[in-house]
């Protein structure tokens, strides 16, 4: 007898086969995030589905929970309720990755810990909580849907990250799935990976935000961990084979790193070899990630830095837009 | 986090910049200069003037009585003109006011008095407090209104209304009866715009020269609308006088011509037709202050179809160059500014069920036209500006919308939220219509309908009078379901009734569902005594001449407004038992199903005595409860057990009626959620004693954290639509500025605003405001102190709001996405 049994879990998987079922997993993608109501991240109100693993390691990164693709063990300090009232986690943990600090606080020693997240179900206020869940198309889609209103009015989908592409083939068969019932599609990308991928990815999109961090390969290389070559190359092959797909270049503009104006208009320089440019857009730097690190243990090397004014950059991007012929759509 | 420039509401710019709002118009600016630095002032003049007339009057029939007692209080209030105003006539004398009714409850103004020139609320003499004390109070103990209905309800329902305080609430059953208005109502100011009371008075006359000799109750409705037709009539007269002697005196040429072109207004109405814009104005306050000085309202009488009723005179006027659009605003504004002058006595202007001075005169645009299409016209655009330019929160404003409201219409209602000051609220006429439709009135009827109160509506020509409903403390009624009967109102500890489950013998949610029914049941009953009390106290010592003769069901039939009006119009409410912590419930429901009776994580009896406790040493516990599947976040658990929750409250009010009919229930609370929740104790959806219930329809301030678009599906998937009486639904949004900024931010939320419309959701209203903004306004109140909010179907200044009602504001969720 042939039992096909759909599923998402890959240690039932192994089980099954144990006892010879023949297993038809069905793909799933690791998320970190959906978020509603989402305006500025392309046209209208939209949902936008964060992807967790990144390629990129760039030191300002504002969502440091979707650098890791495995999932990740986050404390929130500011939810728990201290050990008097509970202190589950110091008592439940085999590994004792927790104890107490001296006054109602825990402290976590992340050397000593499996990644089981017991910890997470015992936590009564979630201030233990794990970046990460696999889910289905077809749950993206349920948990997306219930917008369909505002779809209809003028938003859409947008696929960000960290890094989409890592994760191509089940973007692609969400975008699939979007673009079946007609719902305006976009992707924000760093543009890192195979040619193949974004190829892959890219037809099914309406709109794609596309990341130019650094020009300069070693000052690229020392902020982000990577080297530019391929996503420079990978910007002029989409722009010339997709001519029909909106793009928008974005940068991050970020102090003391690039926020020179010489450091921006070498980008420029290299954006004015490009057809079918639609924006550019430059994004001013910010600290609200900064938490996030902290949850998850992390250091985060900007803290403090402080955030840029506004109107200069809003004024520099408008002068860019001019020197570009790109007008600003609204 | 400091806060961002370019997110700050054109309110928060103001004041940050220490600017204040100013007009563009000079006029208004003079008038604001000294309005809020008032106290409001209680004027006794009506309440000594009515009592002389009603204790030479008591051989006549209460109609009668009523309407030479307007008459009285008519020509011989004080008449006074104020410098620069355009608009004449007031309740009560110059500025800021409140008048008295005695006729409802008297006997408690001693206490009442004292205690707001004691809590400074409002100012009072000690001299016109003995006058109250020697000419008004003796002649009413025993005859009030709320007397009588005291003396009418049965033992235990007043025992669970009042406890052991007759004036005050206990908690359970707040109870609107007889505290500041006898009826919610809109105004037909068209009638006396259009026709003027002389040709009124004329048809008066004859339908009483062909009513049979021995018809005394048909001449007596007859005779007394005649008589108060003469009393408003003599009024004007009064200020036609009054400022042709101000004229004659005055220096100033300019304002001689303003004084004898008030003289000639008053002159011309509100007997006459009105003309001219600026006339039928002038007709439209002479109207209200007669609405106004009949009987308490709370400032309940809305000011209806504004821009559909004074259309036509405001064209003419602009087409002939009478008037520019500057003209008409100032005009318009002198009339809010003489509503925001009159101000309904509450017993303190905070820590009460109606905080921050509200009244509601709510002025309504756009909509339909009777023939179904869309009714917005110039005039519309023009009072959109004016809620903008004008610096005070009166009148309130709504829009009708639908599914034809053209997208200009949809734009400046945004570019007003954007503002932040919480107007307009919008009211949904696809699900309205169709809801008022079931009474079997004609569509054309329909289409005309006029919000007044928060949400409620009426037809002007159809509608009759309902007595005042009250609201019922809901999660109290989850309480006493888990309490064999018993409730903790207010630290005392009351068993009520006996649910047929004991709480040991509670098994399965169905089982705690069979004694929340019945817990509810036993509040509605209540609910439905009182209800039968007043519609029959309130036939027998109120009558209201005015607003009878100008309603055409009170006219065909000859009979006062508030009788049951037989044969004719409709004696059907839009929401008058008001569910209050519909959120809290539904919440502490879908926490018990899934934690008790599913995953039994905890037991029944462990979270009473954390409830008991008020979870002080159950903090683990209370923090398990906020994490269970919430209402307010379209989680498909969280929305069936509130559906399954709404089914069971709209079938239990069905069940009873009153002599009238049965009752609609509505989710409206004003401010009675924070006050309610002040008396009650911890709830099972983690919230602590004494903290603010859930508002409106929505889920509990903070629990919904997907975005306003998910709020609106989850309230939108709450809805049972089982039976037809679930009426009045009344949805807070609270949106972070950030999300609305620049021309997408203004297409963002006309779509928003589509989809509420396409969701047939009643009423929606946003508060837009920088959090930080809220929580500096509590530290600095003075420097804040012209911040208005949105607080339940109405606006008010922060600062004028209890720290509860405040903390309540602060903690709605603000929806922030990047």
């Amino acid at each position: 007898m042939n039992l096909i049994v759909l599923i998402k879990k890959s240690s039932v998987e192994l089980s099954l086969k144990k006892v010879g079922v023949m297993v038809m997993k069905e793909l799933t993608g690791r998320i970190v995030n959906i978020q509603k109501y989402s305006v500025h991240d392309g046209p209208g109100i939209r949902d936008l589905v964060f992807m967790k693993g990144c390629p990129l390691k760039c030191i300002w990164c504002s969502n440091p929970e979707t650098q890791s693709p495995s999932f990740q063990l986050a404390y929130n300090s500011k939810r728990c309720i201290g050990v008097e009232s509970c202190g589950y986690c110091v008592k439940e943990c085999a590994q004792e990755v927790f104890t107490i600090n001296g006054k109602n606080n825990i402290e976590m020693d992340r050397s000593k810990c499996i990644n089981c997240l017991k910890c997470v179900n015992i936590c009564c206020s979630k201030a233990l909580h794990v970046f990460g869940t696999d889910m289905t198309v077809d749950e993206v889609f349920k948990k997306t849907q219930n917008q369909t209103d505002t779809w209809r009015s003028n938003g859409g989908v947008t696929i960000s990250g960290g890094e989409p592409l890592l994760q191509a083939d089940f973007v692609t068969a969400l975008l699939k799935k979007y673009k079946t019932v007609g719902v305006h599609t976009a992707i924000e990308t760093t543009g890192y990976a195979p040619w193949e991928r974004l190829e892959q990815v890219a037809r099914w999109c309406n709109l794609i935000f596309y990341d130019i961090k650094i020009l300069n390969k070693q000052k690229h290389n020392n902020y982000t961990g990577v080297d530019n070559s391929v996503i420079l190359q990978n910007i002029k092959k989409l722009t010339e084979k997709f001519p029909d797909i909106e793009i928008i270049v974005r940068t991050p503009v970020i102090p003391n790193i690039n926020n020179q104006e010489k450091d921006i208009i070498n980008i420029v320089k290299f954006l004015d070899g490009l057809d079918n440019l639609n924006d550019y857009e430059l994004l001013p730097y910010h600290g609200y990630g900064s938490s996030k690190y902290l949850q998850l243990g992390m250091t985060y090397k900007l803290e403090g830095i402080g955030s840029l004014e506004k109107e200069p950059i809003y004024e520099l991007n408008q002068r860019i837009r001019k020197m570009l012929n790109l007008r600003k759509k609204v | 986090m400091a806060m961002n420039a370019c997110c700050l509401t054109e309110q928060e710019k103001r004041i940050e910049s220490g600017a204040g709002q100013l007009s563009p118009r000079q006029r208004i600016n003079g008038f604001l200069s000294n309005f809020r630095d008032q106290i409001p002032r209680i004027d006794i003049q009506r309440a000594v003037l009515f009592t002389e007339s009603m204790s030479q009057t008591e051989n006549y029939p209460m109609n009668i009585r009523r309407a030479k007692a307007l008459n009285y209080v008519l020509n011989h209030i004080d008449v006074v003109i104020e410098d620069n105003e355009l608009i004449v006539g007031t309740c009560g004398g110059a500025g800021r006011h409140s008048i008295l009714f005695p006729e409802v409850r008297g006997p408690w103004f001693e206490k009442a008095l004292r205690g707001a020139q004691k809590s400074k609320a409002f100012q009072i003499s000690d001299e016109d407090i003995q006058v109250i004390k020697e000419k008004v109070i003796p002649y009413w103990k025993g005859k009030s209104a709320h007397e009588r209905y005291l003396a009418m309800l049965p033992p235990d329902t007043r025992e669970v209304i009042y406890g052991n305080d007759n004036w005050g609430s206990a908690g359970l059953l707040q109870d609107n009866a007889n505290i500041n208005t006898t009826l919610n109502w809109a105004g037909n100011y068209k009638k006396v715009i259009d026709k003027g009371i002389l040709e009124i008075k004329k048809e008066m006359q004859e339908r009483l020269n062909k009513v049979p000799d021995s018809d005394y109750s048909k001449m007596a409705f007859l005779q007394s609308a005649i008589i108060v037709c003469d009393g408003i009539m003599g009024y004007a007269t009064r200020y036609a006088n009054k400022a042709r002697q101000l004229a004659l005196k005055e220096k100033d040429p300019k304002r001689k011509e303003e004084l004898e072109m008030i003289a000639r207004n008053c002159e011309r109405v509100p007997a006459h037709p009105a003309r001219s814009f600026w006339e039928a104005l002038q007709c439209q306050w002479f109207v209200q202050t007669a609405y106004k000085l009949e009987q308490p309202t709370v400032g309940v009488i809305s000011l209806g179809r504004f821009d559909q009723y004074m259309y036509s005179t405001f064209n003419k006027d602009y087409q002939a160059g009478v008037i520019d659009e500057e003209r008409a605003l100032e005009l318009m504004e002198c009339l809010w500014f003489k509503i925001a002058n009159y101000v309904p006595f509450n017993i303190t202007a905070t820590q009460n069920y109606f905080e921050g001075y509200c009244h509601f005169e709510q002025t309504v645009l756009g909509g339909q036209t009777k023939d179904g299409h869309d009714a917005t016209n110039e005039l519309t655009y023009l009072i959109l500006r004016s809620k903008k330019e004008f610096p005070l929160h009166y009148p309130d404003l709504s829009v009708r919308v639908h599914s034809r409201t053209p997208d200009r219409l949809l734009r400046a209602i945004v570019e007003l939220i954007k503002e932040g000051t919480g107007f307009p609220k919008l009211l949904n006429d696809e699900e309205i219509i169709p809801f008022i439709l079931q009474n079997g009135v004609s569509i054309q009827e329909v289409r005309d309908y006029v919000p007044c109160g928060c949400t409620e509506v009426r037809l002007l020509d159809i509608d009759t009078y309902m007595a005042v409903g009250c609201n019922l403390n809901t999660p109290a009624a989850l309480e006493m379901a888990m309490n064999d009967g018993v409730v903790d109102i207010d630290g005392t500890k009351k068993k009520l009734m006996a649910p047929s489950i004991k709480a040991t013998d509670i098994k399965t949610y169905e089982d705690l569902l069979q004694n929340f029914t019945e817990a509810w049941d036993f509040l509605v009953q209540h609910y439905y005594k009182r209800q039968a009390a007043l519609e029959i106290s309130n036939a027998a010592c109120l009558a209201a001449p005015f607003m009878s003769m100008l309603n055409d069901a009170c006219v065909e039939s000859l009979t006062d407004i508030h009788q049951p009006i037989r044969g004719h119009g409709l004696s059907k409410d839009t929401g008058n038992l008001s569910v209050i912590g519909f959120g809290t419930v539904v919440e502490s429901l879908a926490a018990i199903k899934k934690l008790i009776f599913e995953e039994k994580k905890i037991t029944l009896d462990e979270l009473k005595k954390a409830l008991e406790a008020n979870f002080e040493g159950h903090e683990r516990l209370r923090q398990i409860l906020l994490n269970a599947p919430q209402y307010g976040n379209n989680d498909d658990f969280a929305t069936e057990v509130a559906r399954q929750a709404d089914e069971i409250i709209c079938d239990v009010v069905r069940r009873y009626r009153t002599p009238n009919g049965p009752q609609n229930l509505k989710h409206v609370p004003v401010t009675t959620h924070v006050a309610m929740g002040r008396k009650m104790n911890a709830t099972p959806n983690g919230r602590k004693a004494g903290e603010a219930l859930s508002e409106g329809i929505s889920p509990t301030q903070g629990r919904d954290t997907e975005g306003p678009l998910v709020t609106l599906l989850s309230i939108a998937k709450a809805k049972s639509n089982l039976y037809n009486n679930s009426l009045s639904r009344l949805t807070n949004i609270k949106i972070s500025p950030q999300i609305l900024t620049g021309e997408k931010g203004t297409r963002d939320l006309m779509a928003f605003i589509r989809t509420f419309v396409d969701l047939k959701l009643w009423h929606i209203q946003f508060a837009v405001i920088n959090k930080d903004t809220l929580i500096k306004a509590q530290k600095e109140p003075e420097k804040y102190r012209n911040l208005i909010v949105r607080v339940a179907g109405y606006s008010a200044y922060f600062t004028e709001l209890s720290p509860d009602l405040q903390n309540e504001i602060i903690n709605r969720t603000e929806h922030q996405m990047c």
